[in-house]
C-alpha cells in the first residue's frame, strides 16, 4: 500500500514538463527510479571485524566522554 | 564499467514536482555545457558550485570557530596554523568521495548505507549522526545567543532571529534558491579575515609557522583536546551525509564530478582562510598572556575590544552569529535528508510543504528543539560546547569506513571507485582519528600519563 505522502508526490504533468524532465535528467535521477533499492552487499569476515571493532570503540569512547563531563561538572 | 542502474528502462515514467524543479536547474547546466571557453566554464562552475562550499563553510560553525579562537588564544601563531590547513586538505579528500558517490548513484549517504549494509549497520550510523547533529545544533544556537548577546540582544530574540532566517531560506521550496541564500549567508564567514587584519599579525611569524610548523606546543592533555577539537572542526559525520544528499538533490551527474571537486576545494580554501584568520585574530590574547580557558563567543569579542576596538569586536561577534546560523541550516537539513532517505519519505528542498511534510517537519523539529534547549535557564551548556567536536572526531572513524567501503564498491561505482592513493590516505585518516580518540580516552582516564612521557 502506498502511503499518502508518496502518492501525493505523483501528479499529473503536461507533455511539455515530461519532455523537459526526460531531456534534462538521467533516468536514475527520477524520484520513482530512486525508490528502487540497490541489492544488499555480502560483508566479508574482515569487514565485519572492522565494523564491530569500530562500533565497540565508539560505544566505549562515549562512556569516556560522559565520564569527562561528569568530572567537569563536579 | 558503468555503475548498475536500479530502474528498468521500459517502466512507465511518473514525473513529480521535485523532478520538474530539478530538471529546470539541470537544463541551465546542459545549456552552459554546450558552450566552450572560459566564460562557459565559469558559468558551469557558478551553476554547479554549492554543496562543497556550503559543507565547508557550514562546518566553520559555532564550536569550530570557538575552537580556532581558543587555539589562537592559547597557543598563538605556530604549529596549529599549518595543522588546521592540513585538516582542511584531509576534509577535501574525504568530501570528494561523497561527490563521486552522490553523482554516480543518485542516492544519499544514509540511503546507501541502509541498502548496501542493511538496517542493522544503517541504524548504528544514523544514531551516531542523530546524536552528533543534535548536540552540534544546540551549540549553534549557543553561538548565536552569545554572539547577539554582545550587542545586548536578549536570548529569546536572538534564537527567534536565527529560527526566522532558517525558515525564510526553507520557505522558497526550491533547492536552487535555498542554496544561493545559504551560500550568501555562508560567505559572511569571511568576516574573520578583516578582524584578523585589524590585529596587525606578524606576517613573518605566520609564514615561518606555515613552513616550519613551529613553535610546537607542549604535548599534554590540553594540547590534545585542542588538537581533537580542531580536527572535529573540519571533518565530521554530518558533512558526509549532507554533501552527498545535497549533490543528489542538486542533480549532479558523473559529468559534473570535476566541478563538484572544484566546489569542494573552493569551499575548503575559503573555510581554511576563515579558520586561520580566527586563530590570527585571537593570537594577541596569547601574546598578552590573557587566560582564555572558558571563553565563549561574546567573551572573546569583549577580550579583543582593547586590541581591535569596538568595531572589530562587533565583527567578531557577528562572525560567530553567522557561523551558528549557517551551520544550523545545513546540519538540520542533513538530519532531514537522512531521515527521509531511511524512512523512504520524500526528501528534497524542491518539495512544496504539502508534499514534504515529514522532510520539513524533521528539519523544523530538530532546529526548534535545539533552540528550545538553549533557552532553558540554568542548563550547563558549556559542557556541550566542550565535547561536541570531540564527539564528532570519535564518531568519524566508523562513518569513514562506511564511506571507504561504498566508494570502493564496484557494483555501484563502476570505474569511479577510489584510486589507490585516496584509499591509502583515507585509511591513514581513519587510523589517525582512532589514535587521537584513544589518546583522548587515556588523557581522561589517566591524566598523569602525559607527565610520564614528557608533557606538563
Amino acid at each position: 500500500m502506498r502511503d499518502r505522502e508518496s502518492s501525493a508526490v505523483e501528479q499529473e504533468s503536461s507533455d511539455y514538463e515530461k519532455s523537459v524532465v526526460l531531456s534534462a535528467l538521467e533516468h536514475d535521477q527520477l524520484v520513482k527510479a530512486r525508490k528502487r533499492f540497490f541489492p544488499r552487499r555480502q560483508l566479508k569476515g574482515a569487514e565485519f571485524g572492522i565494523l564491530w571493532a569500530l562500533r565497540i570503540y565508539v560505544i566505549l569512547m562515549m562512556f569516556v566522554v560522559a565520564y569527562q563531563v561528569w568530572i567537569a561538572a563536579r | 564499467m558503468k555503475p548498475v542502474s536500479t530502474q528498468p528502462e521500459t517502466e512507465a515514467v511518473l514525473i513529480t514536482h521535485e523532478d520538474i524543479d530539478r530538471a529546470h536547474d539541470r537544463l541551465r547546466v546542459l545549456s552552459a555545457r554546450g558552450g566552450r571557453g572560459f566564460f562557459s566554464n565559469a558559468r558551469l562552475l557558478w551553476l554547479l558550485i554549492g554543496p562543497g562550499v556550503l559543507v565547508m563553510l557550514g562546518e566553520n560553525d559555532g564550536p569550530s570557530m570557538l575552537s580556532y579562537a581558543a587555539t589562537g588564544a592559547k597557543f598563538g601563531i605556530g604549529f596549529f596554523i599549518p595543522f588546521v590547513i592540513l585538516t582542511f586538505c584531509m576534509a577535501i579528500v574525504v568530501q570528494e568521495m561523497t561527490v563521486r558517490l552522490g553523482a554516480a548513484t543518485h542516492r544519499g549517504h544514509a540511503e546507501l548505507i541502509f541498502e548496501r549494509f542493511g538496517p542493522f549497520w544503517g541504524w548504528f550510523s544514523l544514531i551516531d549522526l542523530g546524536i552528533g547533529n543534535f548536540l552540534t545544533l544546540i551549540t549553534e544556537f549557543i553561538a548565536v545567543r552569545a554572539g547577539l548577546g554582545y550587542f545586548g540582544i536578549s536570548p529569546w530574540l536572538a534564537i527567534l532571529i536565527a529560527l526566522a532566517i532558517l525558515y525564510a531560506a526553507l520557505m522558497t521550496h526550491r533547492y536552487w534558491t535555498w542554496e544561493r541564500i545559504t551560500l550568501t549567508a555562508a560567505l559572511f564567514n569571511l568576516i574573520f579575515i578583516p578582524v584578523a587584519l585589524m590585529t596587525h599579525p606578524h606576517w613573518h611569524a605566520v609564514a615561518r609557522s606555515i613552513i616550519t610548523a613551529k613553535p610546537l606546543p607542549l604535548f599534554n592533555s590540553e594540547t590534545l583536546l585542542i588538537l581533537l577539537a580542531d580536527i572535529g572542526a573540519t571533518v565530521t559525520p554530518w558533512m558526509l551525509f549532507f554533501q552527498q544528499s545535497a549533490t543528489v538533490d542538486k542533480g549532479l551527474t558523473i559529468k559534473d564530478i570535476r566541478f563538484g571537486r572544484a566546489d569542494t576545494v573552493i569551499g575548503a580554501a575559503l573555510a581554511s582562510a576563515a579558520a586561520v584568520a580566527t586563530i590570527l585574530a585571537t593570537a594577541p590574547l596569547f601574546a598578552h598572556q590573557m587566560s582564555a580557558g572558558n571563553f565563549e563567543a561574546a567573551q572573546f569579542a569583549q577580550a579583543l575590544e582593547p586590541v581591535i576596538g569596538r568595531f572589530g569586536a562587533s565583527l567578531f561577534a557577528l562572525g560567530m552569529v553567522e557561523a551558528g546560523i549557517v551551520a544550523a541550516i545545513t546540519i538540520s537539513t542533513s538530519s532531514a535528508y537522512a531521515f527521509g532517505e531511511v524512512a523512504h519519505k520524500p526528501h528534497s528542498l524542491n518539495l512544496p510543504i504539502g508534499q514534504g511534510k515529514s522532510f520539513y517537519g524533521v528539519l523544523t523539529l530538530c532546529a526548534a528543539a535545539a533552540a528550545a534547549i538553549v533557552l532553558i535557564p540554568g542548563l550547563p551548556l558549556v559542557y556541550v560546547v566542550l565535547i561536541v567536536n570531540v564527539v564528532a572526531v570519535l564518531a568519524m572513524p566508523p562513518a569513514l569506513v562506511f564511506l571507504y567501503m561504498l566508494v570502493n564498491d564496484k557494483e555501484i561505482m563502476g570505474n569511479l571507485v577510489s584510486p589507490l592513493w585516496a584509499n591509502v590516505f583515507s585509511t591513514g585518516v581513519v587510523l589517525l582519528l582512532t589514535a587521537a580518540g584513544v589518546l583522548f580516552g587515556i588523557s581522561v582516564i589517566a591524566p598523569n600519563v602525559f607527565a610520564i612521557i614528557g608533557g606538563k
